[in-house]
């Protein structure tokens, strides 16, 4: 279409007695809902096509001989339509009374409840008694393999997971088998959905409790999860996810939407790929000391004496290994240290890589990614080159016996010795976990875990996503980027260290030119690109070659 | 005084349209193109009879059934709207529609094997299971079952010795229940294989038999 500088077609209508005015094309769903109206609906969901067969959507539009489907009714200038007339209430309260003659309601312990679209449009919508009185077909349930569960009995057969398998899974598996109210959702007899990457999402958009996760199964009910925006840190993609927690564990993560990343979708891998951040046994105080001679201490003894240990060694070779499970505060704040105590020779990092990408034929934007950490391009910006296997073990030539200062951000040394850093003139540790080759340290800094705090990575399109706090952090354990952000500044004499984390993205922002342009606050929960997103691809291409 | 109870005077029963040879019906030179077992790609069970024994391990479209596939496949513009006769053909052949018969079409058309689960599941005219050489379908819906479908129903059973739904032991019956055949007007009707017997009491269920016997000569019924 030629850009003659036009505005978009727009039509303006009328719903519920509000002025709406909607580009063109746009379904009387979406109209109501840009106008804060929800209509009740299964069958549709945005990422998919819209058949228009549950019927919960029907509103009244003014001439229209009947109630019309909104999710398939394209808006029209001029329309008058009414979500809420005594009409559309009727026909709706009767479409629910269909819905609940086969459904179990079995919300006591359904995992669903709380969050159900059955259970939400009946409170708003449906009758207050039932008048079915014959008993309820039972089919029990079927394990389709992978992560998924099926009711049968609590299905209302809107069919999103088969069409997400067909249309955005590229995988047709599931399928509406028998007829009626025998029928069910199901795959070719035992096929299932084992080794189909992406078929968790069809528990997400599964608006009843009918395909349930089974790592999930009676974990924890809906009302009881605190929901963060946050990043999938299970690959380089960095797919936009909530974290679901309660009593301080993540639960489960679900995908949020975001067109330019994962649109309303995650793999399977980052979806599981979660209980790390769980992982019990953290270091909780600052330790300070070598092998036997370690004494727990506290952060204001322990940078003191950090601090003077720098100041006396300050000149000397420094070799910083970071770990791209780390927010680019960190790992900036990190190379800042490094560079204001002495020379800097090697800035590496480790991190597993997968065989082969995995990409979502449906949104060919979301690819599960080779690298199996979030940041391993933000750290590539910041001037970290990887080092060792695609196990994220291995490498670090020499490092065991450098003999000037060693700084560990992250990386547990799980393949090194108890040797490791014995010559170090200062070996400074800091990670979420005590390691056998942290004997030698002189100081083990307990840091959070990126769930623990607030910052950014960059993603593998060159994105900086922000993501918040989730945990609350054991112990003392503080983020790594005040910890060295107050060291750096103490041993640069530059002025106060930054003590919140949109001070330490703009102190990023100020000594990395790659990040030039971003505001913290203008990132928000859906991130920016880089000025120069197609160069640091580049450099992180650059970077991965072997 | 007692009357009979009422029945319906002219249309059940043998209307002789069966005696005709097919020649007769649709002329010599149809006759001459039609598959093996008579079957038709349109209609295929299309035969009063199965006179033709199901082999469940038949090979699907060989010879002239590779032909009838042809002629199928390019009366449709997909492959996915061939799949209602391609499967009726299959179940021509083999006598139901097995698992095994859902892969081979759905690999033949290039169709989603849950796909074709789906439809072949959809339409209850697919068996999904081996059946007796005689489909026995009681329609047991609304007027039928006003009119008696029930004690029908049992007298098929009873008469054939097996359950609902299953399979006699000599393999000759199988017994169900339909919902509404269309033929409201003359219940209780019931389809047996791709015929219907209309205004069908439960006193007429041996003769029914008796006549499937004679039909067919094959005196084990």
């Amino acid at each position: 279409m030629p850009d003659n500088g036009r505005k978009p077609e727009t039509v303006a209508l009328t719903i519920d007695g509000r002025e709406v005015v909607v580009p063109k094309g746009t379904s009387l769903l979406q109209a109501a809902a840009g106008a804060g109206i929800e209509v009740p609906h299964y069958c549709y969901h945005p990422g998919l096509s819209a058949p228009a067969q549950c019927r919960v959507c029907l509103v009244e539009v003014e001439g229209a001989p009947k109630l019309q489907p909104s999710c398939v009714t394209v808006a029209q200038d001029g329309q008058v339509v009414r979500t809420d007339s005594d009409e559309a209430l009727e026909m709706r309260k009767g479409v629910f009374e269909f819905y609940l003659v086969n459904h179990p309601l079995d919300c006591p312990i359904c995992d669903m409840s709380g969050e159900c679209k059955l259970q939400d449009y009946v409170f708003a919508e449906g009758r207050e008694h039932g008048r079915a009185h014959e008993p309820k077909r039972v089919f029990g349930r079927d394990d389709f393999g992978g992560d998924v569960l099926y009711y049968g009995d609590r299905c209302v057969m809107c069919t999103r997971c088969v069409r997400f398998m067909e249309e955005v899974a590229g995988d047709p598996r599931l399928t509406v088998v028998e007829r009626g109210s025998r029928a069910v959702i199901d795959t070719f007899f035992d096929q299932g959905l084992e080794g189909a990457s992406f078929a968790g999402n069809v528990v997400d958009i599964c608006p009843v409790g009918a395909l349930v996760s089974k790592e999930f199964l009676h974990k924890a009910r809906a009302w009881d999860l605190d929901h963060t925006p946050s990043v999938c840190a299970g690959c380089s993609q960095g797919c936009n996810v909530e974290l679901h927690t309660r009593d301080n564990l993540v639960q489960r993560l679900k995908p949020r939407e975001n067109q330019e990343v994962n649109g309303h979708w995650m793999c399977d891998y980052g979806r599981e790929s979660y209980e790390w951040i769980n992982r019990p046994g953290r270091l909780e105080s600052p330790q300070a000391g070598r092998g036997s001679r370690r004494k727990p201490t506290d952060w204001r003894d322990v940078l003191g004496r950090l601090h003077a240990r720098l100041q006396e060694l300050r000149g000397a070779e420094v070799i910083v290994i970071g770990s791209p499970l780390w927010p680019n505060e960190g790992l900036a704040a990190l190379d800042a240290l490094a560079q204001a105590a002495g020379q800097v020779s090697r800035r590496v990092f480790r991190s597993p890589r997968a065989q082969d990408e995995d990409p979502l034929p449906g949104f060919p934007l979301l690819i599960r990614r080779r690298d199996l950490a979030p940041n391993v391009d933000g750290a590539g910006l910041l001037g970290f080159d990887r080092d060792g296997s695609d196990v994220g073990e291995g490498g670090l030539d020499g490092v065991a016996a450098h003999d000037g200062i060693l700084l560990v951000l992250g990386d547990e040394l799980r393949d090194q010795s108890e040797e490791f850093g014995a010559s170090a003139a200062l070996f400074v540790y800091l990670g979420t976990h005590d390691s056998p080759a942290a004997a030698n340290a002189d100081f083990v800094l307990p840091v959070t875990n990126f769930a623990e705090q607030e910052g950014t990575f960059v993603n593998a399109q060159g994105r900086v996503q922000r993501f918040q706090q989730a945990l609350r952090p054991p112990g003392t354990a503080r983020p790594a980027w005040l910890v060295l952000g107050a060291l750096a500044a103490a041993l640069a004499g530059n002025g106060p260290p930054p003590s919140r984390a949109d001070g330490a993205f703009a102190a990023l922002v100020a000594a990395h030119p790659a990040f030039a342009g971003l505001d913290y606050d203008v990132l928000g929960v859906a991130g920016a690109p880089l000025a120069d997103a197609g160069a640091a691809t580049a450099a992180a291409a650059g970077q991965r070659a072997p | 005084m007692s009357e009979a109870p009422f029945r319906n005077p002219g249309w059940a029963g043998n209307t002789g349209e069966f005696d005709l040879a097919e020649a007769e019906v649709r002329g010599d030179s149809y006759v001459g193109e039609r598959p093996l077992d008579g079957g038709h790609p349109g209609a295929s069970p299309s035969l009063p009879y199965m006179l033709v024994k199901k082999d469940p391990s038949a090979p699907l479209f060989e010879g002239p059934y590779q032909e009838r596939l042809d002629k199928i496949l390019d009366r449709y513009p997909t492959s996915r709207a061939a799949l209602l006769p391609v499967l009726n053909m299959a179940q021509e052949l083999r006598g139901h529609v097995s698992p095994g018969t859902m892969d081979e079409v759905a690999s033949l058309l290039d169709l989603g094997r849950a796909y074709v689960r789906g439809v072949a599941t959809f339409y209850t005219m697919y068996n999904k299971r081996p059946v007796g050489r005689f489909l026995v379908q009681v329609c047991t819906n609304i007027s039928c079952n006003l009119c008696g479908a029930d004690e029908v129903l049992a007298a098929f059973l009873d008469h054939t010795g097996t359950e609902l739904g299953e399979t006699s032991a000599d393999g000759n019956f199988t017994v169900v229940e339909a919902e509404c055949l269309a033929a409201c007007g003359f219940p209780t009707c019931v389809q047996i294989n791709s015929r219907y017997f209309e205004d069908v009491g439960a006193d007429d269920v041996t003769a029914i038999i008796e006549r499937l016997k004679a039909e067919t000569g094959d005196a084990r019924l």
